[in-house]
């Protein structure tokens, strides 16, 4: 079966690409540029690659490309940057969640998500929303504490 | 990647048409969690992949008559949202809540669970408590099962590879009843079930009325305890009975010796654990 042309809608902005249909939506995007997407095991056991797809985390290296057609698809580099930090990766730098920094897109990506459904989380609603993401470096302890504290901003900007 | 052809029907129709070719080498694609990691690995081989994502009659949940109906699309996430399943299907939530993880959730559905038939497939144990059925279609028939007789062994269910697993039925108990499930597993998510224990049960006063206690990852199949159940049935709630029956659900499983744990270690689980969910059902009735 030939490449077919896609649009894909990726922070806002509109790609045209050709894909064979065996290309899953973390390669597609990789190959446009976003390597702010990681993969991990390809197996949807890390959350390495985990984006958004409207509004829902998922794991970008079990979707087909072509099935991500039509959706809203956000990886960190939409969330912000280092002129404009959104308040997650703000908090994630001050409170030194990074060690290898491998997870981190990952863990960003599922903390939004948490953080759009429960502003306020409690310990356990962070714990299960972040159950699918694995760090070998930290231990979770700061990526937690800044994940807290990015709570706590937004809420005091309202 | 293994190159297929994907196939993105807009239509029930349409999709039947498709694997009505009734080739095995033709296969439906759900939420793709299981799918796309067998061909990686090598264990699926297809040719054709039929996505089921714009087909609007495999989705919903609805009451009708006493029953719930679960459309196939239904994600694993849906039952940890959906007011009627929340409502309905509590047993089921909480095999959804320790179901892999939540990015998985978000994708995986109902149908596919049922669809790959894992012997540890976590909604499988709810869903034989529930005592439901299951409805295949394709271009010749439509018939139903219960879910029940579909497993076939690890991996194999009783679905032709012209058919589409097209919804899930149980009865609503008027009764008061009360559930219990467990997942066993190496760490609190994420994880694969070393055993599983789904417990139903509907009460009379003092007396078990009526009980249905399932089992995951100890058998070629997810299967009920069916002697456990006769013991139990309509006699009064006491530990010893309790006791009893755990011990013959342990009896009842063939788990084996894999990398995640003894055959041995998942058979007293399982005494320990139908002992805990029958108490737990017990308390929730």
């Amino acid at each position: 079966m030939p490449p077919r042309l896609v649009q894909l809608s990726v922070n806002g902005r509109a790609h045209h690409t050709a894909l064979a249909p065996n290309t899953t939506l973390l390669y597609a995007l990789r190959d446009l540029g976003y390597t702010d997407v990681k993969s991990g095991c390809e197996k949807g056991d890390c959350g390495a690659c985990t984006v958004l797809v409207n509004n829902q985390p998922i794991n970008s290296c079990l979707l087909l490309a072509w099935l991500a057609e039509g959706q809203e698809v956000v990886t960190v580099a939409g969330l912000g940057n280092a002129e404009h930090p959104h308040p997650l990766q703000k908090a994630f730098v001050d409170f030194g969640a990074a060690q290898c920094g491998y997870c981190i897109p990952g863990m960003i990506i599922a903390a939004k998500a948490l953080l759009d459904e429960h502003p306020q989380p409690t310990d356990e609603q962070m714990r299960e929303a972040l159950s699918g993401n694995l760090c070998r470096c930290t231990g979770y302890v700061r990526i937690f504490e800044a994940i807290r504290n990015a709570s706590a901003d937004l809420n005091a900007q309202e | 990647m293994r190159e297929f052809e994907l196939l993105q029907p807009k239509s029930l129709d349409d999709a039947l048409d498709a694997l009505a070719v009734g080739d095995t080498a033709v296969r439906p694609l759900a939420g793709g969690t299981d799918m796309i990691v067998d061909i990686r690995a090598r264990r699926a081989q297809p040719d054709v992949l039929v996505s089921l994502q714009n087909i609007a009659e495999l989705r919903g949940v609805t009451r009708e008559n006493g029953s719930l109906r679960i459309g196939a699309a239904t994600t694993i996430s849906d039952f940890l949202k959906n007011p009627l399943l929340l409502e309905h299907a509590d047993i089921a939530r909480q095999a959804a809540y320790v179901f892999a993880n939540p990015m998985i959730r978000n994708l995986a559905t109902i149908a596919g669970n049922i669809g790959s038939a894992s012997p540890a497939g976590d909604m499988l144990p709810p869903l034989l408590a529930l005592d439901a059925k299951i409805k295949l279609v394709s271009k010749k028939e439509t018939r139903t099962l219960p879910l029940s007789d579909f497993f076939l062994g690890p991996r194999k269910t009783a679905r032709r590879s012209d058919e589409l697993i097209s919804n899930l039925q149980f009865p609503i108990s008027s009764s008061p009843c009360g559930t219990a499930f467990y997942k066993l597993g190496l760490r609190q998510a994420d994880a694969i079930s070393l055993i599983s224990v789904a417990v139903w049960l509907e009460r009379d006063g003092a007396n078990i009325r009526d009980v249905r206690i399932a089992l995951g990852a100890v058998a070629p199949i997810p299967l009920r305890a069916t002697r456990a159940e006769e013991l139990l049935r309509g006699q009064p709630f006491t530990e010893s009975i309790v006791q009893q029956a755990a011990q013959l659900a342990s009896e009842e499983c063939s788990p084996i010796n894999d990398l995640r744990a003894t055959a041995n270690y998942r058979r007293r689980m399982v005494a320990v654990y139908v002992c805990r969910m029958l108490e737990q059902a017990w308390k929730n009735s």
